[in-house]
């Protein structure tokens, strides 16, 4: 008895956002990759970014392969909505060249790891 | 002589009629001892029914049933004084309210603290109040945390009927100067006598009084004279309004952009608990924290307003001595680069000297960093006789008694201690048993006031063998005595006789046991913070052993800045490292200076003299590229290849517990414009004919 | 004639007798009667009803009356009814009943949605629904005859972590052919999608954007939601309580690379904190304050 109540309440029925089983979901992250994959050469034409296609396609595999471990369907439609809302915002040229490296975070120094180096910057 | 009938006066007060603060009470039932207990009383309070002990004020039963009653010149620390009228209260079948501070509870009294009587009584007396009241508040510097515009906000009415807007009847009253430590706003005033009877009770200082009566009626010194004690900076935290406040605080900061940090003050041995009030990285005040058995809810002035000498002749950045002699700033990598060299080169030739202000987290690490160079030479500045037990025992060295076992004594020898001075916490303890508890004091060594009487037995130290053999009149007091104490100076034991000193008061303190076992009757009184955790964590008193050392190669100062040991005394080629925060004596005389964090800059754990370890806090970084202290000692460690096991400060924690069973004047001082303006005053005090 | 209405609504001390303005005369109740009809023999403007005790004015002649004495009616009421203990504003029991009414008639007529109506800050009504009756609710409010709310004033998010449920939606309607507000409540968590209402109120465009972009809310069915206030490329929700204050990433312009460059905060300055509690907080008379919502029972509830 008790126990199918605790399954009832790990089990709770939600209003999906898109997809209705993780098929859907699967194809429709394949579907934005695949339409990112589309826009590349344009998005390296049209920003002046000193990066190449190659370099670009990397950095989108990376970004869809960071969220690898996700396996809730509604987390995947939302975030495949993100990513749709970021690829409009690309390709309709609303974000500048800033916006773009940000992805590369090419000016972040890594934070200091041991104590000597810790010490030396004056940051815990 | 008003000092001793003050005494008298308030022992019959106290034994007489049933009046009198908590505190007191605790002390009288005391001293009954195992007479009797009265039967509780039952009142009710807005029909909430209490039992008190009889002799209970309306005010602290309303108290236990966790109902504030509003008051300005009620303190459960001094004396009732029932003039600000504030907690009058109805009391049913009582034709008038009555003032619930000084009034003892009756059996069977049905108190309403909301009655429509109670809050017109009150919205009455703030109007009072008010009228002769300015309204600078914009500019004053209790606003926001001022009683007076808490509680008018609270009981008082929300309209005015003052209609006088040409000012002519409004009172005003002239400033009064009484030291570079209290700003006096007199207009504000609302005569609680508050700072009068904290002056006349605890500080022992009689100089605050009133002149004139009614709408003329005054607080001051009558002539102009300086509020001439070490604990004067309380009567500003007293003061319900912002008639005293701190002059160097004055139109600095407001009270809620603050950020208030639980610390502990480390310029005396006391350990009192403070508050660290800081804003925009910036100490702008210390204020004392309420801790029962230390410092109670007062604070010294040393410890109150020396703060701003934390922002003067900081060390800011690490600074090596180059060829010319003079001193260079250097980035931490080179400084940290040549010393290590330096303290490798050295291996066991190298000694450590700590000061007074430094913390157990350091000391521990620079005790793990000699012994692993193999190095034993760890000293710190004062000394201590190693005589028969030493430093071995614990007890050799504390103030067994404890600050507050203070107020029980019976009878008191100081030997070679000024307390007043060198601890004013304790005084104020010893000066509250004098007038509660009939307490007996006598002192050994020079003449001195301690704001209250005492024996002065002379300035031999002689005189302790002469108590010890019973030839001295004073030992026939000391031996009948129930609760005796010996006190004595960290500064006697550091004299040449001092092992001689303290071997009699050992003797003498065996003798006289009291009737109590628990009672202890010897206690150290020391001076510098640092001395019982360094003591505790095995340092060497004194710093005898890197004088005698002549092939010393290195010697790093740990904030040690009391001239205990001068260039001349150690070999020439010897390198002298100083670690601490203040440009003073020890960096002056050191070949490379790496700076290090004060004690509102750190999170660190002192040891006062009774032996409790309490931790201050980080309230704001370290100034420049400071660090903190155990830290550097860890990065250096690092470098000389002779890695101390820990990374952070719980890891140093763990540490300090394994190596003791750890239950646990100076720099900042001297850098302070305030206790420079003080010692001018005071030169002009005594040059004075008051 | 709104403006009038809008006055005599907002306005402390005065208001209509049923609630209702008439074509030419406007009624008022009013405690400061004497004041008004000594001030209005001297300038001849209103009439005073004899019968009645209560001054009787033309809309006209009262609109330029009012102005001139609306602040002293509003003084004079506060002076004649005071609070006790405080100057707060006291609501209308007679425009409370009717707000009640209504949002009686509304749960009733949407059982399935309506969870609770109630009445905050004396006179406000609010609506809490699920979050499935979002379209109905509002279409109803919109069409309804005796409803009319057709307008959208803004729609709100509000973020308690505590919650199952963790963000509230709000919407604010207001009612121009009855001068009246009305406020819907619904609830949401990160993953669950609302309505967009967009179809009922054109307004609602921007608004859900809004709630989109600093709550995270999903709203299906949008035409075109997307950011509105942040920043392209930035990541996650301001408004949401676990958001920092100070932000994750802060921007400058770096001259080496000619562009704007985003970084991991790091705070060099201590952040400014206040402390806010009132110290006066211990006294008792100052935490027992009134409710801030009194529920109105419905027939739903009765039932149960």
């Amino acid at each position: 008895m008790a126990s199918s109540q605790s399954v009832k309440r790990v089990v709770k029925e939600v209003k999906p956002i898109l997809s209705l089983d993780r098929e859907e979901a699967r194809q429709r992250v394949l579907n934005l990759y695949k339409a990112w994959h589309r826009q590349l050469s344009y998005i390296v034409k049209q920003y002046d970014i000193p990066k190449n296609q190659e370099q670009c396609r990397q950095k989108l595999r990376e970004q869809f392969t960071k969220y690898d471990e996700i396996k809730d369907i509604r987390l995947i439609d939302m975030l495949v909505i993100k990513g749709q809302m970021e690829l409009k915002e690309v390709v309709n040229m609303w974000k500048q060249k800033g916006h773009i490296m940000t992805y590369f975070k090419d000016t972040v120094e890594p934070k200091p790891q041991d104590f000597l180096s810790k010490f030396l910057s004056g940051k815990d | 002589m008003i000092v001793d009938m003050l005494r008298v006066t308030l022992n019959k007060v106290l034994n007489g009629a049933k009046l009198c603060p908590k505190h007191i009470y605790i002390a009288t039932r005391a001293q009954s001892g195992e007479v009797k207990k009265p039967e509780k009383v039952e009142v009710f309070i807005d029909d909430k029914p209490v039992h008190v002990e009889p002799g209970t004020t309306i005010l602290q039963a309303a108290a236990m049933v966790g109902i504030e009653i509003p008051r300005f010149c009620y303190h459960e620390r001094l004396a009732v004084a029932g003039n600000c009228r504030m907690c009058l209260v109805e009391v049913e079948k009582s034709p008038k309210p009555v003032a619930a501070c000084a009034m003892p509870v009756m059996k069977g009294w049905r108190i309403k603290t909301d009655s429509e009587l109670t809050r017109r009584a009150r919205e009455g007396i703030m109007e009072f109040l008010l009228v002769n009241h300015p309204l600078d508040c914009p500019i004053c510097d209790q606003g926001g945390e001022c009683d007076l515009q808490d509680q008018s906000m609270a009981f008082g009415s929300d309209r005015s009927r003052f209609t006088d807007i040409d000012f002519s009847g409004k009172r005003a009253v002239e400033d009064k100067d009484i030291g570079p430590l209290i700003k006096t706003i007199m207009t504000r005033c609302i005569h609680c006598t508050r700072c009068i009877r904290f002056a006349s009770e605890v500080a022992g200082v009689d100089d605050l009084g009133t002149t004139g009566r009614g709408n003329d009626m005054q607080v001051g010194t009558y002539i102009e004279k300086m509020f001439l004690s070490e604990l004067s900076g309380n009567v500003i935290d007293l003061c319900p309004v912002g008639a005293l406040t701190s002059k160097p605080y004055s139109f600095t900061a407001r009270p809620w952009e603050i950020r208030k940090v639980d610390s502990i003050d480390v310029l005396d041995a006391i350990g009192s608990n403070i508050i660290v009030s800081t804003r925009t990285g910036e100490v702008m005040r210390i204020m004392p924290r309420v801790n029962e058995e230390i410092n109670e809810e007062w604070l010294s002035d040393k410890s109150r307003f020396s703060y701003d000498g934390l922002k003067r002749q900081r060390l800011v950045t690490p600074m090596l001595r180059d060829c010319n002699g003079e001193l260079k700033p250097v980035d931490w990598e080179a400084a940290l680069l040549t010393v290590a060299k330096v303290v490798k080169n050295a291996g066991p030739a190298i000694g450590a000297i700590a000061g007074g202000l430094a913390d157990a987290e350091v000391l521990v690490a620079v005790k793990d960093l000699l012994n692993k160079l193999g190095s034993e030479a760890l000293c710190t500045e004062h000394t201590f006789p190693l005589d028969g037990s030493g430093t071995d025992l614990r007890s050799s060295y504390l103030l067994n008694n404890k600050i507050a076992g203070a107020e029980e004594a019976d009878v008191v020898l100081l030997v070679g201690t000024n307390p007043r001075f060198e601890a004013p916490l304790l005084n104020s303890r010893l000066r509250k048993a004098w007038i509660h508890n009939e307490l007996e004091v006598a002192s050994i060594g020079p003449k001195i006031d301690l704001r209250y009487e005492y024996q002065h037995l002379g300035n031999d130290p002689a005189l302790l063998q002469q108590i010890l053999c019973g030839q001295h009149e004073f030992s026939k007091k000391l031996i009948s005595a129930k609760k005796p104490l010996i006190i004595v100076g960290s500064e006697t034991l550091e004299r040449s006789d001092g092992a001689g000193v303290l071997g009699t008061v050992q003797a003498l303190a065996a003798t006289c046991t009291g009737a109590n076992k628990d009672w202890k009757v010897l206690n150290i009184l020391h001076k510098v913070a640092s001395q019982v955790a360094a003591l505790d964590i095995g340092y060497i008193p004194g710093v005898d052993k890197i004088r005698d050392n002549s092939n010393l190669k290195v010697l790093l100062l740990i904030g040690a800045d009391e001239c205990s040991i001068e260039k001349s005394d150690l070999p020439a080629d010897c390198f002298i490292i100083y670690q601490g925060h203040h440009g003073d004596y020890g960096a002056s005389i050191a070949d490379a200076i790496l700076p290090g964090a004060a004690y509102t800059e750190k999170q660190a754990t002192y040891v006062n003299t009774e032996g409790r370890a309490q931790e201050t806090l980080v309230a704001v970084t370290p100034p420049g590229r400071a660090r903190e202290d155990w830290k550097i000692i860890r990065a250096l460690s690092e470098i000389v290849e002779a890695k101390l096991p820990y990374d952070n400060l719980n890891e140093i924690h763990v540490r300090i517990k394994e190596l003791q069973d750890f239950y646990m004047t100076d720099a900042i001082s001297r850098a302070s414009p305030t206790m420079a303006k003080c010692v001018q005053a005071v030169l002009k005090q005594k040059q004075s004919k008051y | 004639m709104s403006l009038l209405r809008q006055l005599l609504h907002r306005n402390v001390g005065v208001r209509t007798l049923n609630n209702s303005v008439c074509r030419n005369k406007v009624r008022f109740l009013t405690t400061a009667a004497p004041e008004v009809t000594r001030e209005t023999r001297r300038k001849k403007l209103i009439r005073v009803d004899k019968k009645e005790k209560y001054p009787v004015v033309s809309s006209d002649e009262c609109f330029a009356l009012l102005y001139t004495f609306k602040r002293t009616l509003e003084l004079r009421y506060i002076q004649l009814h005071p609070a006790p203990g405080s100057t707060v504003r006291k609501s209308d029991e007679v425009a409370r009943g009717q707000l009640k009414d209504f949002g009686k008639y509304v749960a009733e007529c949407l059982p399935k949605y309506v969870q609770t109506v109630q009445i905050t800050a004396g006179d406000e009504i609010e609506i809490l629904i699920t979050p499935e009756g979002v379209l109905p609710v509002l279409q109803f409010l919109k069409d309804h005859h005796s409803a009319q709310f057709s307008n959208l004033i803004d729609i709100a998010g509000m973020d308690v972590p505590s919650r199952p449920y963790r963000f509230e939606i709000i919407y604010n309607l207001l009612s121009l052919r009855f001068n009246s507000r009305i406020r819907v409540k619904t609830y949401t968590d990160e993953l669950t999608p609302v309505e967009s209402c967009n179809d009922i109120y054109k307004a609602a465009n921007w608004y859900e954007r809004e709630i989109w972009d600093m709550y995270g809310v999903f709203f299906s069915n949008h035409p075109d939601l997307r950011r509105i206030l942040t920043d392209y490329g930035f990541e996650g929700h301001p408004f949401r309580k676990d958001f920092p204050l100070s932000g994750y990433v802060e921007v400058r312009y770096d001259d080496e690379k000619k562009r704007v460059v985003l970084e991991p905060l790091e705070l060099a300055q201590e952040f400014r904190r206040f402390e806010l509690s009132a110290p006066w907080e211990q006294f008792p008379n100052f935490r027992n304050a009134h409710p801030a919502a009194e529920t109105v029972e419905t027939e739903e509830k009765g039932k149960k």
